[in-house]
Parts: C-alpha cells; sequence; structure tokens
C-alpha cells in the first residue's frame, strides 16, 4: 500500500460539504444504500469518493477470498463457493486465515461488460478441460464495500438493471449460460452523473438513499483555497498527506464513535409523524423515502454525538433524502429544494 | 436424463446456499407488514389455490411488493418433496411427476423443503430459464442430458420477476407458457424434454417503463396495483416497525411470530378444504355478466374470477361462494383486462389537456389556412431589419390565406401546450445481418453481446459466445480419430468451437424534424402535433432510443437537441418550442439530412429514424428553386441513402380544402405516412410492415 500514489485527502476537500457529509452518513451506517451525486463536472466528485479509503473503517474477512463474505455471518457460504471458484488448491483444504482490511472502493467503469459485472464461467476451460470455473465479477468484490459507478447515467441498460436487481436483494444472481449461481452482494452504491447527458430511470434514483446536487464553489476565497491545495499536494504529495493526517485521523475517529452511537439513538414518535408528512406533502413514491429518511435522520444525531434525533435532523435529511423520490413523469426534471416544494403544495 | 454425481454435486452446492440464504437473511413477517392488503389478500388467495395463476404486481417502487413475496413463502408450510429430484415432484401426486421419480416408485426417499422463491434475474438467457444441455457430462461422459433450469427449481414454488415488462420477450413467453400449462418443454439444443412446472407466477411492473402486450398480461390471474399509505399515521407504523427489525430482527420476529403462525393455519385449512366450496349457479352467471360488461376478451378472466372466489370463501370460512367475494375480488381479476381499460399513458407535464384549439380563431373563419406565414414576422422584422419578406414569397398553393391579417389576438410567437399524448404504434426498423451493441427496445437486431436470443451458430467466436450443442456436432465425427488428455469423453479442438447468433432488441436513433413555423400555430395544431411527438418521445423513452430534434421555422433550421439518450431534454424542449415565422422545409431536411449522415459516421451500424412532422407547406427555399421544388429534390437525395427510414406524420387539417403536400413528400422519401390520429396504436392497421 505504501508504494501506490497518495490519494488526495478527504480532510482537505474545500467546500462541497453536502456531499461530504453524505459520503460519511453512509459509511456511519451502509443500510443508507448508497448516495447519487450530480453535478457539473470538475466539483471534486470523483475526488471524494476515492479518498474515501482514508477514513473507511475496517472489517473482517478471510484471506484470499473474492466475495469478501463476512466471517461472522456467512462463514459457513465460504466452503460452498471455493470449489467452484478459480482459486488455489491450496486454500480449499485448510481452514481459512481471517484478516482485517479496510473497506474497499470497487469502481465500475462505464464500459463494463455484464460478464465483468456479475462474473462468468469460463466455457471454453470447461469444454476443454470438464470443469466449471467460475470467475468472479465486480459484484462479489464489491460486497460490504462501496461500488463506485462514474457516469451512472452512461452505464449500458442491462447492467444497470443488473445493478438494479443485486442492489434491491443484496444478492447477485448468475442464470445464464449454465450456470447457476448466486452470492451476496450488499454495497453500498455511489453514483456520479451529470444530468445533461440524460436522466436515470426512476427505479434507479429510487434505489440510491440520498442524493446530493452538487456546482462548483462560487466564494473566490474558496476557490482560491482549492487551487492552493491542489497545486500544494501536485507539488509534494507524500508531504501533503502527512500534513492532512491528522486531521484524516480524527474524522476517521468521529466517524467510528458515530458507528458506535448508532444503535443508541432514539427518535420521538412526534418526529416520526414529522418524516411522514413531508413525505406525503411532496408526494414521493412509496415508503422507501420515509425509511430512508429515518434512517438518516438517527446517523445525523450520531454524527452530531447526541443520543436523540431532533427536529433539525429531520429537516436536513429531507434535503438529502426527497428531492429525487418527488414523484413526476419520466419526462420531468428532478426538483432541487425540498423546502419550496413542500410549500408548493 | 437422470442428474448424475457429478451433476448432483454442483446442485447439492447451490441447495445448501439457498438454505443458508434463508437461514442468514431473515425474512420480514408477512404479518408485519402494514397496510397492503390488496396485496397481501392476492398473494394468500394464489398460495390457497394455485388455479388462479399468479399476481401482477403494478405499482409504485418501494411498496413492500417483494418483501411480500419473500415474506409469504417463508409463511407457507414445507411440502414433501422426491429426494434428489431436480424437479421438486411431490411424491403424492403421480399425475404430476417427472418420468424418473414416476418409474422409481415406492424406492423414492421423501424430503421436505419450504417453499422458496425463486428469483428471475433480468438478464437470464434461455438456457437457464427452460434448460438446456448439461456440458458437463456431455464432456465428461458422453451423455446428453439436461441441466435443470429455473422453472424446474420453481415447480411447486414461488417464480418471482422483478420488472416483468422489461424482460426480453422470448423469455417471458416461454414463462408464459410454462404457467398455463403446468409443464415445462424443452425442445432446443438437440434436446426433446418436459417436466412439471407450476408455480405462482409474481411479477411485478412500474406501468411508466412501458406496458407488457395484452396477452402477457391476461395470463396473469389477478393484478393489483399498489400505492404507498396516505394516512400518516399508518406511514409512522411502518417506519417503527421497519427500524425495530432492522435492529433486533429476532425480537422482532418472535412478536409476529404467532400472527404468523395463524396466517399459515389459515392457509393449510383453506388449502384442504378448497375442493369443498360450492359456487351457486346464479353467481356462475353473475360472473360471466361481469366479464361481458367488461368487454374482456377470452374465458379466463371467468375462470379465474370463479377460481379466486372460491378461494376467497374458503379463507373467510365458508363452504360457498357469495356475491360479496365476488364483488370484491372482481377488481383484481378484471382491471388488466377490461379493454380500452388500458392504463392511461402518463399525462403530459402541463396536465391541461387540449385536445381541441383554444378558441383564438373564430370558428366562423372559412379560411383553412388561417394563420399566414407573414405577418406574425411583423415584430420581428421590426427587431432585425435584415430580413428578407418578399424576396422568396412564392406563390405557393397554400398561401391563399388573408384574412387572418387582421386577427390580432395571436402573438407573432406563441408557444402552444403539448396536446393529449396517446400510446403509438410500434415503430421498428427492418431486419438486417449486421451485428451490434446497445440495448433498449425498439428493433430487432443480431447482437455482439452475451445477451438475447440464441438463433443459431456460426463459425465465428468474436465474443466468448459459444453455442455448446453446435460446438459438439462439430466435434463430433472427429472423435474416433482423437485422443484425449484430460480423460473427458470428448475431445475438442479449437477449429471445433463455434459461437452463438443473437438476437434481440435494441433502441435506435430517432430524429424529430419538427415544422414550428406560423402555419402550425393555427387551430391549436401545434398543440396536437406537439401531443403526437410527446407520445413518440415517451414510447422513445421506453423503449431507450437515443433522440434528437430539429426545428424550422423563419429563415432555416436549428438543432434543439444533439443525439443525446435524455429524453427529458427532448420533452422539456419540446415544451418550450416556440412556433412563428415562415416555413423553410429544406432547410430543415438538409439539416435533418446532416445530422443523421454524421451519425452514421460515428456508428455506422445505426438504424436512425427521421419523423418528420410537417403539413408538407413551405415557402422558404435556400437556393433559387420554388420552395416546394427545392424540398422535394431534396427528399429525392435523402431517400437514396437506404440505412435510414422515414417517418412522415403530417399535421394537416383534414378539410375541405387539403394539398396533400405532406403525402407527397412522403412518397418521394420513401417514408411511411400517418395523420396523427393514425398514430394511435388502438389502430388496427400496423405501421410498418417489416420489410425482410
Amino acid at each position: 500500500m505504501n508504494n501506490t500514489q497518495p490519494i488526495y485527502p478527504f480532510a482537505a476537500i474545500v467546500g462541497q460539504e453536502n456531499m461530504k457529509l453524505a459520503l460519511i452518513l453512509n459509511i456511519i451506517n451502509p443500510t443508507l444504500s448508497g448516495v447519487l451525486i450530480r453535478g457539473e463536472k470538475g466539483t471534486a466528485k470523483s475526488t471524494a469518493v476515492r479518498a474515501l479509503a482514508d477514513i473507511l473503517p475496517e472489517i473482517e474477512v478471510f484471506a484470499g477470498d473474492p466475495f469478501q463474505l463476512s466471517p461472522s455471518d456467512e462463514s459457513d457460504l465460504l466452503h460452498a463457493f471455493t470449489p467452484v471458484v478459480r482459486q488455489k488448491e491450496a486454500s480449499q483444504a485448510k481452514p481459512v486465515k481471517i484478516e482485517k482490511r479496510k473497506v474497499k472502493v470497487v469502481e465500475l467503469p462505464v464500459g463494463a461488460t455484464e460478464d465483468r459485472v456479475v462474473g462468468t464461467l469460463d466455457l471454453e476451460h470447461a469444454l476443454k478441460k470438464g470443469e466449471k470455473r467460475i470467475e468472479p465479477g465486480i459484484l462479489a468484490a464489491a460486497h460490504r464495500g462501496i461500488l463506485y459507478v462514474d457516469e451512472v447515467n452512461l452505464l449500458d441498460d442491462h447492467v444497470v438493471d443488473v445493478l438494479l436487481d443485486s442492489a434491491a436483494m443484496g444478492v447477485n444472481t448468475i442464470e445464464r449460460e449454465g450456470i447457476s449461481f448466486s452470492h451476496p452482494a450488499r454495497f453500498t452504491l455511489v453514483g456520479t452523473m451529470n444530468p445533461e447527458e440524460g436522466e436515470l430511470r426512476p427505479q434507479l434514483l429510487d434505489r440510491f438513499g440520498l442524493c446530493v446536487l452538487i456546482e462548483g464553489v462560487r466564494e473566490p476565497e474558496d476557490r482560491v483555497a482549492i487551487m492552493e491545495q491542489r497545486a500544494a499536494f501536485d507539488e509534494d504529495p507524500v508531504g501533503f498527506c502527512k500534513k492532512w493526517e491528522a486531521a484524516s485521523r480524527k474524522l476517521g475517529e468521529r466517524i467510528e464513535r458515530a458507528i458506535a452511537l448508532y444503535p443508541e439513538v432514539a427518535i420521538e414518535r412526534s418526529l416520526l409523524f414529522e418524516i411522514a408528512s413531508y413525505c406525503l406533502d411532496i408526494g414521493v413514491d412509496g415508503h422507501r423515502g420515509d425509511i430512508i429518511m429515518l434512517k438518516t435522520a438517527k446517523t445525523l444525531a450520531a454524527w452530531h454525538g447526541r443520543k436523540k434525533v431532533v427536529s433539525a435532523d429531520a429537516e436536513a435529511a429531507a434535503e438529502l433524502v426527497l428531492p429525487h423520490r418527488v414523484r413526476r413523469q419520466p419526462l420531468q426534471e428532478i426538483g432541487e429544494d425540498v423546502k419550496s416544494l413542500r410549500m408548493k403544495k | 436424463m437422470a442428474r448424475t454425481a457429478s451433476n448432483m454435486d454442483f446442485g447439492s452446492q447451490l441447495q445448501i446456499l439457498n438454505d443458508k440464504e434463508m437461514m442468514f437473511k431473515k425474512i420480514y413477517p408477512f404479518s408485519a407488514i402494514v397496510g397492503q392488503e390488496e396485496l397481501k389478500l392476492a398473494l394468500l388467495l394464489n398460495a390457497v389455490n394455485p388455479k388462479i395463476g399468479g399476481v401482477l404486481i403494478r405499482g409504485e417502487k418501494g411498496t413492500a411488493k417483494s418483501t411480500a413475496v419473500r415474506a409469504l413463502a417463508a409463511l407457507l408450510p414445507e411440502m414433501r418433496m422426491v429426494a434428489g429430484c431436480p424437479f421438486g415432484c411431490d411424491p403424492d401426486d403421480d399425475l404430476r411427476m417427472c418420468a424418473r421419480c414416476r418409474e422409481t416408485g415406492s424406492r423414492r426417499t421423501i424430503r421436505t423443503q419450504r417453499v422458496q422463491v425463486v428469483t428471475l434475474p433480468l438478464n437470464a438467457t434461455e438456457d437457464r430459464v427452460v434448460g438446456g444441455i448439461d456440458f458437463n457430462l456431455a464432456v465428461k461422459k458422453g451423455v446428453r442430458a439436461v441441466l435443470p433450469g429455473l422453472l424446474a427449481e420453481a415447480n411447486r414454488s414461488i417464480l418471482y420477476v422483478d420488472e416483468v415488462n422489461l424482460l426480453d420477450d422470448h423469455i417471458v413467453d416461454i414463462i408464459l407458457d410454462a404457467a398455463a400449462s403446468g409443464e415445462n418443454r424443452i425442445e432446443r439444443e438437440g434436446i426433446s424434454f418436459k417436466h412439471p412446472a407450476s408455480f405462482i407466477l409474481v411479477g411485478t411492473m412500474n406501468p411508466e417503463e412501458g406496458e407488457l402486450r395484452p396477452q402477457l398480461m391476461d395470463r396473469f390471474g389477478l393484478c393489483v396495483d399498489v400505492k404507498g399509505e396516505a394516512k400518516p399515521d399508518q406511514r409512522v407504523l411502518l417506519m417503527e416497525r421497519r427500524e425495530a427489525f432492522d435492529l433486533a430482527p429476532h425480537e422482532f420476529l418472535k412478536q409476529f411470530e404467532r400472527e404468523n403462525e395463524r396466517i399459515a393455519a389459515q392457509v393449510i385449512t383453506a388449502r384442504e378444504q378448497l375442493n369443498a366450496v360450492r359456487l351457486p349457479k346464479h353467481l356462475r352467471t353473475f360472473i360471466s355478466e361481469l366479464c361481458m360488461e367488461n368487454l374482456v376478451a377470452g374465458h379466463r378472466a371467468d375462470l379465474v374470477m370463479e377460481q379466486a372466489a372460491r378461494a376467497h370463501a374458503v379463507l373467510r370460512q365458508r363452504s360457498e361462494v357469495t356475491t360479496d367475494d365476488i364483488t370484491k375480488l372482481a377488481p383484481f381479476v378484471l382491471v388488466h383486462r377490461a379493454r380500452n381499460a388500458q392504463p392511461p399513458p402518463p399525462p403530459p407535464p402541463e396536465s391541461d389537456r387540449k385536445e381541441e384549439p383554444p378558441e383564438t380563431n373564430d370558428a366562423n373563419e372559412p379560411d383553412k389556412e388561417p394563420l399566414p406565414d407573414n405577418p406574425p414576422e411583423g415584430r420581428e422584422t421590426q427587431q432585425k431589419s435584415g430580413e428578407r419578406i418578399s424576396g422568396d414569397q412564392q406563390p405557393e398553393p397554400d398561401e391563399t390565406n388573408t384574412g387572418d391579417r387582421l386577427d390580432e389576438k395571436k402573438p407573432p410567437e406563441q408557444i402552444f401546450d403539448i396536446g393529449a399524448t396517446f400510446t403509438v404504434k410500434k415503430i421498428t426498423s427492418p431486419r438486417d445481418r449486421v451485428l451490434r451493441r446497445g440495448s433498449g427496445r425498439r428493433s430487432r437486431t443480431r447482437i455482439a453481446l452475451k445477451q438475447g436470443r440464441y438463433i443459431k451458430s456460426a463459425f465465428q467466436d468474436k465474443t466468448g459466445d459459444i453455442a455448446l450443442d453446435a460446438t459438439l456436432r462439430a466435434a463430433a465425427h472427429h472423435q474416433l480419430k482423437r485422443k484425449n488428455n484430460y480423460g473427458l469423453a470428448v475431445c475438442l479442438k479449437p477449429e471445433d468451437i463455434r459461437g452463438k447468433i443473437r438476437e434481440k432488441r435494441i433502441g435506435n436513433f430517432i430524429l424529430f424534424l419538427v415544422d414550428a413555423s406560423g402555419s402550425m400555430g393555427a387551430r391549436g395544431r401545434m398543440a396536437a402535433s406537439k401531443g403526437a411527438i410527446m407520445s413518440l418521445l415517451l414510447d422513445a423513452y421506453q423503449k431507450r432510443d437515443k433522440v434528437a430534434m430539429i426545428s424550422f421555422r423563419k429563415n432555416g433550421a436549428d438543432i434543439n437537441l444533439p443525439p443525446t439518450t435524455s429524453v427529458e431534454m427532448a420533452g422539456k424542449l419540446l415544451a418550450e418550442m416556440p412556433v412563428g415565422g415562415r416555413t423553410p422545409l429544406s432547410a430543415g431536411l438538409a439539416k435533418a439530412h446532416e445530422q443523421v449522415r454524421n451519425y452514421l459516421l460515428r456508428d455506422p451500424g445505426a438504424r436512425p429514424i427521421a419523423i418528420i412532422i410537417t403539413d408538407g407547406k413551405t415557402n422558404v427555399a435556400s437556393g433559387d428553386q420554388k420552395p416546394l421544388e427545392e424540398a422535394f429534390d431534396f427528399a429525392a437525395k435523402m431517400a437514396a441513402d437506404p440505412r435510414t427510414q422515414y417517418i412522415v406524420v403530417d399535421t394537416e387539417e383534414p378539410g375541405l380544402v387539403s394539398f396533400g403536400l405532406a403525402a407527397r413528400l412522403a412518397g418521394i422519401l420513401g417514408a411511411d405516412y400517418f395523420k396523427i390520429e393514425n398514430l394511435k396504436a388502438d389502430q388496427l392497421v400496423n405501421v410498418i410492415k417489416e420489410r425482410r
């Protein structure tokens, strides 16, 4: 890891507070099911997602397991998987080691073929040697991690469908070409898009828990700060990262505290009604909005070190959760501001 | 067709997987689902009486559709099965049994298993759905055997298809066929085989993403429209339960255990007593009258209604069906079958639908061409003095109007609302032999991806998509001479490998060329035209086309929207498109040609469809010719390129004087010609015959 190029530290990103907050909330609580970042080019979207690696918590995995299974939860599955996957012979018989490592950010390139995403069977190998050999795809690698899709709106439709399926079920099912195979695939979906190049289908939009709209920073001072930071980083990446190390560690620790606090966060019934009325006033489809909004509000409280959700949390959650869920026809645009929408209705 | 040892291993591994999945994925209890009474009832009815034939769930996302289906499966009692039978045969039912189980007779061992939810992923291939050659066996042992597919797995369970309307048509056909007959027949890749496949089919769909064909819709016994809860306290309850479940699933499950058991017991007793339920004769008449009233096609509705009513009665612990059962269930049975009860296409964003033009022009105006192309230009010309007005005004046949000059209500530029939208007819390009990549749902093409339907095999294997049957056949007659290194029964050499040729639908590039001149503003024709374009755009959205839009008015043509997948943008631009000015048809045609040509340079395999929305009248030329002649000349040149398909939508109002210019244009372009009214899908004439 030390030899790889240093990544621009998350803590050093100037502005874009909404996006940073949304990403952090998802780290604290992976059940928020992802963030969609909508916005212009060159607004630190990708930088932020890649920088996450810095502050992500650690998880336990089996050594060399392509499916990132959780040793405490799914240990039995591993033994079922190993024989059908291309793996070193040695790892089959012996008990596998458990190791700790950081949550991974797995990138899904726009041009990815379905094979690479879901995993595939090497048919020619099978025909010549008579063995089934499955190569796990990107979805296997993304289990328990973050799946990052740049320009998610440009993704091929059939790949989108696959993503939707797995995101919905938490399981990736391969049913093609004589293979029938499924493995857990629960990931935090982080997508970026530029709305000018085409919208996402409502179903896929709905799968993203949170949605943030970002634009370039307006304040001249901040813009200068961005330029300075970037220049400093380009000049001396290692030194720059070292300078920010303390800030990154502090952020990481705060996230860990929030993760620990989350289960204790309580919410009053009256606030639940407030959340429900938010969703009703704005007119969202179904109930995913309510549920995600509740979780977001609780996560926000944990992030702020509180054990109780306050009204401001719900309000902030609404801005993150609802804009992309407002009921609309296929050809309508996404509204930007929840408050104004609520006033209108 | 036995599964031998090696094969069993793989199968039993999967079995373990599935069971484990049930274990570590705690399932939200059925009885804890808040609201959605109709959905729950429909599922329970099917659980009691599988003859109902499944449920189609239409509606909003995030309304516990999948949760309910999974919860139902977890609730149902365990079933007895023949151990080792890949089809999960029922040992007590000799009629519906696979050939092997019938032979084994009393020697078979029994195991029990819960009802499973078999999920059909959208990208499943046909061989995995119906079953195909088991290549492990074929290669290792040289045995021709069937590898059972998803339909085998789903036998006596629930087959769940999320977004059934996005599934490839041929797969939907197969599934519905099996669902209707209770049997899956495999006739492909050299195998002929059948096995029982009776399952509860549950499909979900969002109508905005495209409708199912009516034939397919009819195959689903019941149909439920689901919506989110509208009452705040219900929503709060739902949130509370969900949160409680996520935090402490075990306690939560315990809390609802008793209620779940009660429902399970209800289903079991109902199943036992189902056959004893009587349906009085007068109610049969009632059912058939109901179906007749709703103009239902065929008799499936009657039969389903009867079965559903019996299940409902027995669930309510009655031994006789009453009128209440039927009136309660009628909507489930009829909503998707009643003709002309097609769910309306989504209303246009601006909700005031103007079928009729706004009464800006007085009805007593006899003039067929009320809006001249000249006067509205007035203000513009004052602003831009350089504009030529009179120079190229040609004596066109349509320049008969004078009366409208007095019309002061009309501003020189208008923005019309989008008129009523409708479902448009099928527009596709003809088939050819070019391999393409892409997705979408419009025109059939051979495809260079591992998707779609396997139609035949060929020598080339460009995609690593190996056609097993053909490869084996190619290798077969060499086997005597060849020696095998791996101890396999069949020895394959690279020259044996055959690739699959597949076919599926993909989106096209659709270019809209819109006449936005002043003449279109008359009598709300622009509103109707915009409605038609909007309908075509909605269709393009559902078929995942790329669209581009060009409008022509005043002295030239503008590219409003370069080729994009953002149909939203096109819709927005359409709503804002102003109307006014003269009609430079030839400039529009030239611009369209340019766009299409550029697109073809980038993507030589593309099949562009240019839709020209005009009345065919023109009064501005780009060159020295008369405008109309020039336009027709251009059209003739454009028609020379066979790769582009043209469609002319005539916006001329039917009346005493009609010039039929658009029809002439269509003739020259070799285009398909429609009036706006004829674009609607409910008319029987098929739009484009597929030219092969």
